[in-house]
């Protein structure tokens, strides 16, 4: 095949791989194919059912919620009540908005309390008699004396209850209700502090979106919704202010601060590239023949992974995008060989330099490859992206340089290259400095400190986040309660779970009171036996009388409960116990709706009064919400698999080298990138900084770098010789590039730019040492 | 980022409160000789008669009192005896901690009413605008805030050399069904008793004894006995 022929094919297939790419990148559903979720990491098999129920719920029913408080400048101690009832007209009637709630409007809590005190008998009859029966069946009395037992027991709890705080308010509802079924409810399912309480001179107005909060629909539309509310409101209020919060506000600006965050860093790592090209390219324009490579391969990543994976999360690309510095070094490589002779025609160019490019991308690719093994999403996707990443950038590089006529980018010649490499007082002291990184391999890992915590993918918004505390405050949140999801596959299991669970916290801590919404519906079996054990109690009433009395009280008064008693006994309540569940949560709306599901799977929440501690054991199918701790345990796993398919990866790696090369030169090839990684680790563990997941991502994408040196210096250096350019150029730039990186304010991409930069110098530093350290031998 | 709808669990509970403390009070006017037109002190910041007598009842100063209260209850024939200490610091409110098997202090203040059980979980009262009314109408009584309670009530009195009686009829009829008239009895600057009367079936006395002015209440005394 000529020449010009071997041209046109090479620009045809990179042509077709061009459109290929952008077809389909340009036809993609950027929104649907890529979260910005930092919940969707968790894989969707996820066999953890509590995992997946924080998702659910933080997804579903949290994150839509929305806070407002608004206070009137002209009167700051008092609440603008009028103000805040036109913002929520304001709100709901805005399509953005599923409901808008005024905080201390009581006209839906009054009408929910009066529904539940009509249908007590239905929900709260049948979990009281359910409880005194269990009670009395451990005296071991026969159960003919129960009637006479509850009602003695009944009439007791009735007197004692006449001391109670609040028994003066209630005593027209006791008359009624002398069991204290809806007493005894508030009792058990009280509330610390009323939000009006903390609100000082704020309404506050509680509200949810219908779009997701991650999702452009939750944010600008939402933000001016709220506006256009606000300016409304000021029309007729104008001293009014408004303060909000809301998942949408961070993740509007995330978004932004990332957007901004990577334009600034590109510009500063492109302008560091194009400086140490100019000290090392004679003519830096030609430099610009790599960027065809870069962003094929990156485009080639970025096809290959979207087609493969139905959704991504945005994180790949931002640890993908690592790639470039990856990707530069097939084409540096292979555009800095000289031609052997004037007339070396490209295919023999490449011929010679196929074995080190394809050692040092195949092994890369294996390694990277092993990733795809893993059990978690995100450490599939990267593994899946660079492999891609590698190929493309091999292959493009490969088939771009055919298309030049002299492929070859003409280094400086400095004077002092190779001068007195061949110094003994040089060669001592570089073998100094390997042995003094070898003390640190060998003693600064056993220090390194890991945290893994998900707060890391936060982008740092301490305004938001004051912001954020200050509403929460005035809606009288604090940290010293715990909250917890109680769930089952049907609302029944979850009812008995709930059962299950508050027994246990009375148990360890009895003191401590838990309050649920769950409370108010019976468990399935005592909601069954209602009906029998109403049944069993034919001379209750009579003998309820009778303890009435001997406790000081006029029987004759609690006329409306016996009528209402025997209705019941006649005619017990009874029916489908999902249609009681759904009819119950059909009662709940605003925020008092976010306290149960009844399906999918069913849970209720639980507010411990007290700060978090030990987590409930398994038994209970309770989870905290506390996700941060949930997540946290996840980023371990990340960690964790990230860090035994990297070793294995590495392993493979050597063990192709090994493969590949012959002993000496595999263990060199071997011993740079792993010296240098390990190299790194030992100083983060002697300077006590703490590592994370992604320190050790970059560590491997660092050490794949460091391999592709050690190859490529491998091929062309002996002993006392300097690397050759190539190596020296893309190893300062991708450690100037990635040197910015680890300037940036978001902890992911410091982590990541930090160990990459300090492994790639630690490694071209070795390279350099190393053939320094090794004795000429003699000629 | 996610947190939980703490403040919203159960805010549909406290209904119960609110239900009763709107119901109708029965037989107004019942035990209340003092609310007569001719008992009226329209501006007792001012009434020669009165002038000294709240300006030495409404001095700030800090006070504890041991008191009995008796609650009557229209479906009992005895009343409820409760006994404990009452603690009134200016700028903080009042604490009544009742003794008995199951202690507890119900804690008056500016921000409403708090109560507190043996163990310190506590639980305030509605948020609802009538419950706070009663709340704060309380608190402005105890506190003897004499601009808030002409705010708020008619304010009646007789008096017979050293002893008195004031009378506290709220302005808002709805508060009126709330709380009924509160009643109170004292000699010289210091309460002897209150009365806070629905019906003759249906009322709170309490008799207050043993009162020292000026305490000093330590930090720790303070904190649990206050918000």
């Amino acid at each position: 095949m000529d020449s010009s022929r071997r041209k046109i094919i090479a620009r045809l297939a990179l042509i077709a791989f061009a459109v290929l790419c952008a077809i389909w990148l340009v036809r993609l559903d950027y929104a649907r194919k890529i979260s910005t979720n930092v919940l969707d990491l968790i894989p969707p098999a996820e066999q953890s059912p509590e995992i997946n129920l924080v998702r659910s719920f933080a997804n579903n029913v949290q994150s839509r919620v929305m806070l407002f408080a608004l206070q009137d400048a002209h009167s700051p101690a008092t609440p603008p009540k009028a103000a805040a009832e036109m913002f929520v007209a304001e709100l709901a009637r805005s399509p953005e908005f599923a409901e808008a709630v005024l905080i201390g409007d009581t006209t839906a809590q009054n009408k929910f309390g009066r529904e539940i005190f009509e249908r007590r008998f239905e929900l709260l009859l049948p979990g009281w008699l359910g409880e005194r029966q269990r009670e009395f069946a451990r005296t071991g009395r026969p159960s003919r004396e129960f009637a006479a037992w509850l009602a003695e027991r009944a009439a007791t709890d009735l007197e004692s209850f006449l001391s109670r705080p609040e028994a003066a308010a209630m005593q027209e509802l006791i008359t009624m209700d002398p069991l204290l079924l809806v007493p005894q409810l508030a009792e058990h399912a009280r509330i610390v502090n009323a939000p009006e309480s903390a609100a000082g001179g704020n309404a506050l107005v509680w509200a949810r979106i219908k779009p997701s909060p991650l999702a452009e629909a939750g944010q600008q539309p939402v933000f001016s919704a709220i506006e256009s509310a606000l300016a409304n409101v000021r029309a007729v209020h104008p001293g009014v202010a408004l303060r909000w919060t809301g998942i949408n506000r961070f993740a509007a600006a995330s978004r932004a601060r990332i957007e901004s965050e990577i334009r600034l860093l590109n510009v500063f790592s492109i302008a560091a590239v194009l400086a140490v090209s100019a000290i090392f390219v004679r003519r830096i324009y030609q430099i610009l023949h790599l960027t065809p490579v870069i962003l094929l391969s990156i485009a080639g990543a970025w096809t290959i992974s979207t087609v493969v994976f139905d959704r991504l999360h945005i994180l790949v690309f931002v640890i993908g995008s690592l790639l470039s510095g990856v990707a530069i070094d097939y084409g540096v490589y292979i555009y800095m060989q000289p031609a052997l002779r004037p007339d070396e025609p490209y295919g023999e160019k490449l011929r010679r330099l196929l074995k080190p490019l394809l050692a040092s991308c195949l092994t890369t690719v294996i390694g990277f490859s092993l990733l795809l093994f893993s059990d978690l999403p995100l450490i599939r996707e990267i593994g899946l992206f660079v492999s891609a990443g590698l190929l493309c950038a091999l292959g493009t590089a490969m088939l771009y340089f055919a298309q030049l006529e002299h492929p070859f980018l003409e280094a400086r010649q400095f004077v002092a290259q190779g001068a007195r490499r061949d110094h003994a007082a040089l060669r001592w002291f570089s073998r100094g400095l390997l042995a003094l990184a070898a003390a640190i391999v060998l003693i600064g890992p056993w220090h390194l400190r890991w945290r893994d915590d998900v707060r890391e993918l936060d982008i740092p918004a301490p305004e938001l986040h004051a912001n954020e505390a200050a509403l929460r405050a005035l809606f009288g949140e604090n940290t010293d309660r715990s909250v917890y999801l109680t769930y089952g596959a049907t609302v029944a299991e979850a009812r008995q779970h709930l059962e299950e669970f508050l027994a246990h916290q009375a148990r360890v801590a009895p003191n401590v009171q838990n309050s649920s919404l769950g409370l108010l519906l019976p468990t399935e079996n005592d909601w069954r036996e209602l009906p029998a054990r109403l049944a069993a109690l034919g001379d209750f009433a009579g003998d309820f009388r009778d303890a009435l009395g001997r406790h000081g009280f006029s029987a004759a008064s609690f006329e409306p409960f016996f009528n209402a008693w025997r209705r019941v006994r006649t005619e017990p309540p009874s029916g489908n116990y999902e249609a009681l569940a759904a009819s119950l949560n059909a009662m709940l709306t605003g925020p008092l709706s976010l306290l149960s599901n009844p399906h999918d799977p069913a849970w209720f929440l639980t507010i411990s009064e007290q700060p978090e501690g030990a987590r409930p054991p398994a038994g209970l199918h309770t989870v905290s919400v506390s996700q941060l701790q949930s997540l946290n345990e996840l980023f371990a796993r990340y960690r964790w698999s990230a860090l035994r398919l990297s070793l294995i990866g590495l392993a493979l790696v050597i063990v192709s080298v090994f493969a590949i090369y012959p002993f000496r030169r595999g263990l060199r090839i071997a011993l740079i990138p792993a010296g240098s990684c390990f190299f790194v680790f030992g100083v983060f563990g002697l300077t006590g900084q703490t590592l994370n997941l992604f320190n050790l991502l970059g560590a491997f994408l660092g050490v794949c770098l460091s391999h592709n040196y050690a190859i490529f210096s491998s091929e062309t250096a002996g002993p006392g010789g300097a690397p050759p350019v190539s190596i020296r150029l893309s190893a300062l730039c991708t450690a100037s590039s990635f040197g910015v990186l680890a300037f940036s304010h978001i902890p992911v991409i410091h982590a990541l730019g930090l160990t990459v930069a300090l492994i790639v110098l630690t490694a071209l530093t070795s390279v350099e040492l190393e053939s320094i350290a090794r004795k000429i031998p003699r000629r | 980022m996610f947190r939980p709808p703490q403040n919203f669990l159960l805010a549909g509970f406290l209904f119960v409160t609110v239900v009763a403390s709107a119901s109708p009070a029965a037989g107004a006017g019942a035990g209340r000789d003092i609310v007569l037109p001719d008992t009226v002190i329209p501006d007792p910041a001012h009434d020669v008669g009165w002038k000294n007598l709240f300006e030495q009842i409404g001095a700030p100063k800090t006070r504890i009192s041991d008191f009995e209260e008796r609650r009557f209850f229209p479906f009992r024939s005895a009343p409820i005896l409760l006994q404990g200490e009452i603690r009134m610091v200016p700028d903080r409110g009042l604490s009544l901690s009742y003794f008995g098997a199951k202690p507890y202090i119900v804690i008056v203040d500016r921000a409403g009413v708090l109560m507190r059980d043996e163990h310190g979980r506590q639980r305030a009262a509605p948020a609802d605008g009538r419950a706070q009314a009663a709340t704060s109408a309380l608190f402005h009584i105890l506190q003897f805030d004499l601009p808030a309670l002409l705010r708020e009530f008619v304010i009646h009195g007789q008096r017979t050399a050293a002893n008195w009686t004031l009378g506290f009829v709220p302005r808002d009829p709805t508060l009126a069904q709330a709380i009924g008239s509160v009643i109170v009895h004292g000699e010289q600057a210091h309460l002897d008793r209150i009365d806070m009367i629905k019906s003759d079936t249906q009322r709170i006395e309490i008799l207050i004894r043993n009162t020292r002015d000026d305490v000093i209440f330590q930090p720790d005394v303070l904190e649990r006995f206050f918000r």
